[in-house]
């Protein structure tokens, strides 16, 4: 079945469910290993948000830049980075994506353009300005994606890259995963003017927000910014609002959130119930189109899990390795 | 509670959608919205009205009303209403809007003061019953809530609300566009415009607020108003149709370059594009257009809401004195008839 | 061979870089200067006038910064893992509380982060040091604090020749550099080739051949120690002055080879003493030389304290040469 008028073809709907249902299995799978004590560190999943990285990530090419959060691994397949390598980073094991010294909450895969999951709270966002002033000097057309939550929204870090951005009129794009929580704190409370389009505007700015459970919705908005970014059009600002299906870490009890708020959450907002539902309602891909890439999945994340799980951890040496090109 | 009660439903988000980067539209600050909403309560204060009933939101604008309204009282700053929320749901979506306004209703509200754009209006107007409407405009593409001081709109509010207006003077009726669509593969579905209806190719709901002209085929509006911004906008420059009029107009769309009359049309804030006009004609009130539309969407006041599947019939209806507004106009001259203000 | 200041010599060093490599690109407060303003174009060059002449040249190669130091240098560090070479100024040292994360946490980490696939070849040049009665603010020396943290290096040049060599090698090395200039003493003269070259990282330079004590130190203190030295010849005391040059990587075995000879060492620094190069440095020929030292190592440092404002307290802050020379003597009395 296909359909003219819908702007993604089937191949692209197909690579944006894929994507989606893969980050999901990915989180659920960390869920349930992370419980029995397997996986070492701290794990912050993106299990809700999947719709807000696949919708943007899929006008991103190789030339183009991506800062993460700690809540990174949805940031990290959207890019396309290998889902095997980042099961045996979470490990910990020398085949992972950064041979196991990342972790987490550090992974990266600067190949991908991938600049990094990042334990500091809006750190990413300088990074991504000289990812776009990078991209400004070569040329490349490359545009470069910066990642906050709405608790980094506050981080002065932040502010400034969007200053910064600005003045310099930098392909960037900023995207704000407002889930309402910046760890346990609500952003009713911790953000004084709770609206990104508005902060946005004071940096002159467009931002625009959007349901950053609904794909198309983000996918929409995100390539209308990217192709404006790419074209000389400079950085603009998107907030996705968003849910969390979890705590803020795996091991978060959740007791500042609402009774019955996660379980609602998951019955009423999941973005890819939503997706289903509107591929369905437009006619564009048939349940069985569904299903099939919902069995791909599942093999490769049993694959991902059994494979990291056999893997050698890294090597004594290893301590010592990576800390300069050269000293 | 005893005593009259206004209603207030401040959208948070309108006038934050994709129109901000592809078309240069304003935005509202969330911080000038809850002061607007400050001088709406303090012209009903003003008024004798004890309290308002709010809806409640996570968008940030009741947190910069508690706030200020608590500067206010250490302030000394008296003869504000007090400032109730309603007991409804948060969860940042339309049905807060139906469920806060279904809870006034209840609660015995007669009259709700709506801060948003079109999309709003139309969420109030969809469950308000015998409520009436005052209109705030915050959002984008508005072509139904008027541009006015918040604060004069709040007293023309407290003097109706409090019985100083006679509701002959104070109110008057709107017409709106119910669309029903069913027989197909999608089921049967219905939905209401305020303004405008529009059949477009485009089989795509994404970012909502239709703002490429090229996939229209065609548009229902209530009334034509070639000030206004938008759908209105296109009907209205080919012949005006007023709020009160009892008629509403169809038109009949084609491609710009097979078209005899192409219009230069602000279809969003700073767009103006070629619109490639058929025909048109008045839409009787109670008549109802039934159509077979092209696969694609049926939008509402402007933003993409309905997939048209194969084989769906649409029917569109005008109806008559489908719900009421406050005429800020007449109220503030029938106030100055009768001395209303005057101390 | 021409006689340069330590000025010219990195503005030499920019030159001839920029040249040879288009993705060198300079960024920071005012060093083209004057940028959006109504006057002269090119009016400051840098706080210090560094940049002169650049911009002419280089044009959009060179970019005045807001006023917001984790935006920029997070942003130089961005542009180098995606290709670019740059060199970012931090006006002065003692503003690096309002970037360090970028430069600690992120440009010092990515590589071993990311298991070894990061590089990020980002020179952040700074100003350090007492003596203009800049007073707490304005006037540390921070160097330890770059030091202490793995994955970055740290290069303080003493002379103009050193000063354009390693600004060199700085800009052509991959690892994150940070750069420091004592602000006393960018009118230094000295000889200066004009041809282009490069100063290896972790070498130190024997400034002064001795038998007696070793003196090791860096910066502007090699300036004090080398006019200690020259007090101390005069009563035939002969001091060996080791010119440290990169404090991270950190050359100990010139340190230690002329511990070896000297069995004599007083280290010098410009910061306060704990947790310090000097500190470092002390502790590292006591572990690794301590069998051929003859007395205690002997430190001369700042006192534990903020860099005061007047220009008579500010004096006494400083090591001076006077103080130098008596802890030589000390040592060798010991």
């Amino acid at each position: 079945m296909s359909n003219d008028n819908f702007p993604l073809s089937r191949d692209e709907l197909l690579r944006a469910y894929r994507t989606m249902k893969t980050i999901r299995e990915f989180e659920e799978r960390v869920h349930v290993e992370f419980a029995t004590g397997d996986l070492p560190g701290f794990v912050h999943l993106y299990a809700g948000e999947e719709a807000a990285a696949t919708g943007i990530m899929m006008h991103l090419g190789p030339n183009d830049h991506i800062a993460s959060t700690h809540r990174g691994h949805g940031h990290c397949i959207a890019k396309g980075v290998d889902v095997k390598g980042m099961f045996a980073e979470l490990y910990g094991r020398a085949t992972g994506t950064c041979r196991g010294k990342g972790g987490s909450m550090h992974i990266a895969d600067l190949d991908m353009g991938m600049m990094g999951a990042n334990g500091i709270l809006g750190a990413g966002a300088p990074l991504v300005c000289g990812a776009a002033l990078a991209s400004k000097y070569k040329k490349d057309g490359g545009v470069a994606v910066s990642f906050v939550g709405d608790g980094a929204s506050n981080a002065g870090n932040f502010l400034e890259s969007l200053n910064l951005a600005a003045v310099w009129d930098l392909p960037a794009i900023f995207v704000v995963e407002n889930n309402a929580y910046a760890q346990s704190t609500s952003r009713d409370y911790a953000v004084a003017v709770d609206s990104y389009v508005d902060r946005a505007a004071g940096f002159g700015l467009p931002g625009v927000t959007v349901d950053g459970t609904d794909f198309f919705a983000v996918h929409e908005a995100a390539g209308e910014m990217i192709a404006r970014a790419r074209k000389g059009g400079g950085p603009s600002l998107l907030e996705c609002s968003m849910i969390r299906f979890y705590g803020h870490f795996e091991g978060d009890a959740q007791t500042y959130r609402a009774a019955g708020e996660v379980e609602e959450l998951r019955a009423n907002r999941d973005c890819l119930t939503r997706f289903a539902q509107q591929v369905a309602q437009a006619g564009v891909l048939e349940q069985a189109d569904l299903d099939s890439v919902d069995r791909e999945v599942a093999a490769l994340i049993d694959e991902g899990v059994a494979e990291a799980q056999q893997a050698p951890h890294p090597s004594e040496d290893q301590v010592l390795t990576d800390v300069y090109v050269s000293y | 509670m005893t005593g009259v009660t206004v209603g207030v439903i401040a959208n948070p988000v309108a006038a934050t959608d994709i129109r901000r980067v592809t078309a240069n539209a304003a935005s509202m600050p969330v911080a000038d919205r809850a002061n607007a909403i400050l001088r709406v309560m303090a012209a009903l204060g003003a008024c004798g009205v004890p309290r308002v009933l709010m809806m409640p939101e996570n968008g940030g604008i009741g947190r910069h009303l508690a706030r200020s309204l608590e500067r206010e009282r250490k302030l000394g700053r008296t003869g504000l209403p007090a400032r109730h929320v309603t007991a409804t749901p948060v969860t940042g979506t339309v049905d807060d809007t139906f469920a806060a306004t279904r809870a006034m209703v209840a609660a015995g509200v007669s009259g709700i003061v709506v801060l948003g754009g079109d999309g709003t209006h139309r969420a109030v107007a969809a469950c308000c019953g015998e409520a009436w409407i005052a209109g705030i405009s915050t959002g984008t593409n508005n072509a139904f809530p008027e541009h006015r001081e918040p604060t004069v709109t709040g007293l023309a509010v407290g003097l109706a609300v409090t019985g100083r207006v006679p509701a002959a003077t104070a109110l008057q009726p709107n017409k709106m566009l119910q669309v029903t669509i069913g027989g197909g593969q999608g089921g049967r579905r219905s939905d209401i415009a305020l303004v405008d209806v529009s059949l477009t190719t485009e089989a795509y709901v994404g970012a909502r607020a239709l703002w490429r002209s090229g996939h229209l085929r065609e548009i229902f509006v209530t009334f034509a108003d070639p000030e206004a911004i938008g759908l209105s906008a296109v009907a209205g420059l080919l012949r005006p149709v007023g709020r009160r009029e009892p008629h509403g107009l169809r038109v009949w769309l084609q491609p710009p370059a097979e078209a005899d009359t192409v219009l230069r049309a602000p279809i969003a804030p700073g767009l103006i594009e070629p619109v490639g006009v058929r025909r048109y004609e008045t839409l009787a009130p109670g008549h109802t257009a039934s159509l077979r539309p092209e696969s694609g969407m049926i939008s509402l006041d402007g933003e993409r809401e309905l997939y048209v599947r194969p084989g769906d019939r649409a029917e569109i209806t005008l109806l008559p004195n489908a719900f009421r507004t406050l005429d800020v106009g007449a109220v503030m001259r029938y106030a100055a008839r009768h001395r209303l203000l005057t101390r | 061979m021409a006689q340069q200041t330590i000025r010219q010599a990195i503005n030499q060093a920019f030159h001839q870089e920029m040249e040879r490599d288009s993705t060198v690109i300079l960024m920071g407060e005012d060093i083209i200067g004057g940028t959006g303003s109504p006057g002269e174009e090119e009016a400051w060059g840098g706080a210090m006038g560094i940049y002169k002449g650049l911009y002419r040249v280089y044009g959009d190669r060179l970019l005045d910064t807001p006023l917001s130091e984790a935006a920029f240098v997070g942003a130089a560090i961005g542009a180098a893992t995606c290709g670019m070479r740059p060199v970012a100024e931090l006006m002065f040292i003692d503003f690096l509380g309002v970037c360090f994360d970028q430069i600690f946490n992120q440009a010092a980490k990515f590589r071993y982060m990311f298991g070894g696939k990061a590089q990020t070849p980002v020179v952040i040049r700074t100003m350090y040091g007492a003596g203009l009665s800049a007073a707490a603010q304005h006037s540390q020396t921070l160097t330890s604090m770059f030091t202490h943290v793995p994955g970055i290096k740290v290069v303080c040049p003493s002379n103009p020749y050193d000063a354009k060599g390693l600004m060199i090698e700085a800009i052509r090395d991959n690892d994150p550099v940070i750069y420091c200039e004592h602000k006393k003493i960018y009118d230094t003269t000295g000889d200066v080739p004009e041809e282009m070259y490069s100063i290896p990282f972790g070498e130190a330079d024997i400034r002064r051949d001795g038998d007696d004590v070793t003196i090791a130190t860096y910066g502007m203190m090699v300036h004090r120690a080398l006019e200690a030295a020259d007090q101390l010849a005069a009563d035939g005391i002969e001091c060996e002055v080791v010119d440290l040059r990169t404090l991270s990587p950190l050359d100990t075995d010139t340190i230690l080879e002329s511990v070896e000879n000297t069995g004599h060492l007083v280290v010098v620094d410009e910061a306060p003493p704990r947790c310090s190069v000097a500190a470092d440095v002390a502790a590292q020929v006591a572990r690794d030389g301590f069998r051929d030292l003859k007395a205690p190592v002997g430190m001369v440092t700042a006192p534990h304290t903020p860099v005061p404002f007047s220009p008579e307290l500010e004096k006494h802050f400083v090591p001076s040469a006077d103080k130098i020379a008596a802890c030589v003597r000390d040592t060798l009395d010991d």
